[in-house]
């Protein structure tokens, strides 16, 4: 889960996942889509199939990549977690707020 | 803003009464103890809610009702940093239920908008694209990242 949340902090990963949710491209493809470097993609590209957030279909000498949907859907136990440890979070402020105002000023 | 669903929808019980609970979603002070390290909040219906996360991202919406000490409901979305997500564009609804002496707060964070407007083909559920955006926000929340180039 850590892998894939690295991989869409990146805005241009997340550009590449836009750009490849309908079409099944090339990482030459995708490049064209870019300033940056065509080797710079390819990294990006790297770090999404690690992350398991593509899919990788060889068609010749040529490597197509698309939408792994199920790498995202594992963020849904990630979504869970977060927002658990958001009110968990709360939870604290709150109960340490009642046994010290500071905190609860949030002064402290 | 085609897909309205929820996605978030989490309880937690915390040893305090309501009225001192509610304090934390409308009092900038008593949020930033929990989210973000600097707010605006004007807790009044259509009031801003600006919430800067870490100097970098920050969240903005309005507040839509404020019923204290039971519930509160504010739009959602990002001013700067943050996933392709308009401010006020999502709608996170707060509601806090005495228990004894204890208060049960559940959040439930709906109306996230298909965020990939460019593409409206079928190969990519919206679920999957809302998904994303929202895991992006989590992480901003969570804290800096190593976001490398």
């Amino acid at each position: 889960m850590d892998a894939t949340l690295r991989a869409i902090a990146e805005p241009r990963r997340r550009e590449i996942l836009r750009i490849v949710r309908d079409d099944e491209l090339s990482a030459g493809e995708i490049a064209t889509h870019f300033s940056i470097s065509r080797p710079a993609v390819s990294q990006h590209v790297r770090v999404l199939l690690d992350a398991g957030l593509l899919r990788e279909r060889r068609e010749g000498t040529r490597r197509l990549y698309s939408l792994r949907p199920e790498g995202l859907e594992e963020l849904v136990a990630f979504l869970d977690d977060f927002w658990t440890v958001g009110l968990e979070r709360l939870r604290r402020a709150v109960e340490a707020g009642l046994t010290n105002p500071e905190v609860e000023d949030g002064r402290a | 803003m085609e897909e309205l669903e929820t996605v978030v929808d989490q309880t937690v019980r915390i040893a305090a009464p309501p009225e001192v609970v509610f304090e934390y979603f409308v009092d900038p002070r008593k949020l930033v103890s929990w989210i973000g390290s600097r707010a605006t909040l004007e807790a009044v219906p259509g009031g801003r809610v600006w919430i800067d996360m870490n100097g970098t991202d920050v969240a903005a919406g309005q507040f839509l009702e404020i019923e204290p000490p039971t519930r509160v409901v504010f739009t959602w979305g990002w001013e700067r940093g943050g996933p392709p997500m308009a401010p006020g564009s999502s709608t996170v609804e707060v509601t806090l239920t005495p228990d004894g002496t204890d208060t049960v707060v559940r959040l439930v964070h709906r109306d996230i908008p298909e965020p990939f407007v460019e593409s409206h083909g079928a190969g990519w559920s919206e679920r999957s694209a809302m998904l994303v955006e929202l895991s992006i926000r989590g992480l901003l929340i969570s804290g800096p990242t190593d976001a490398d180039s």
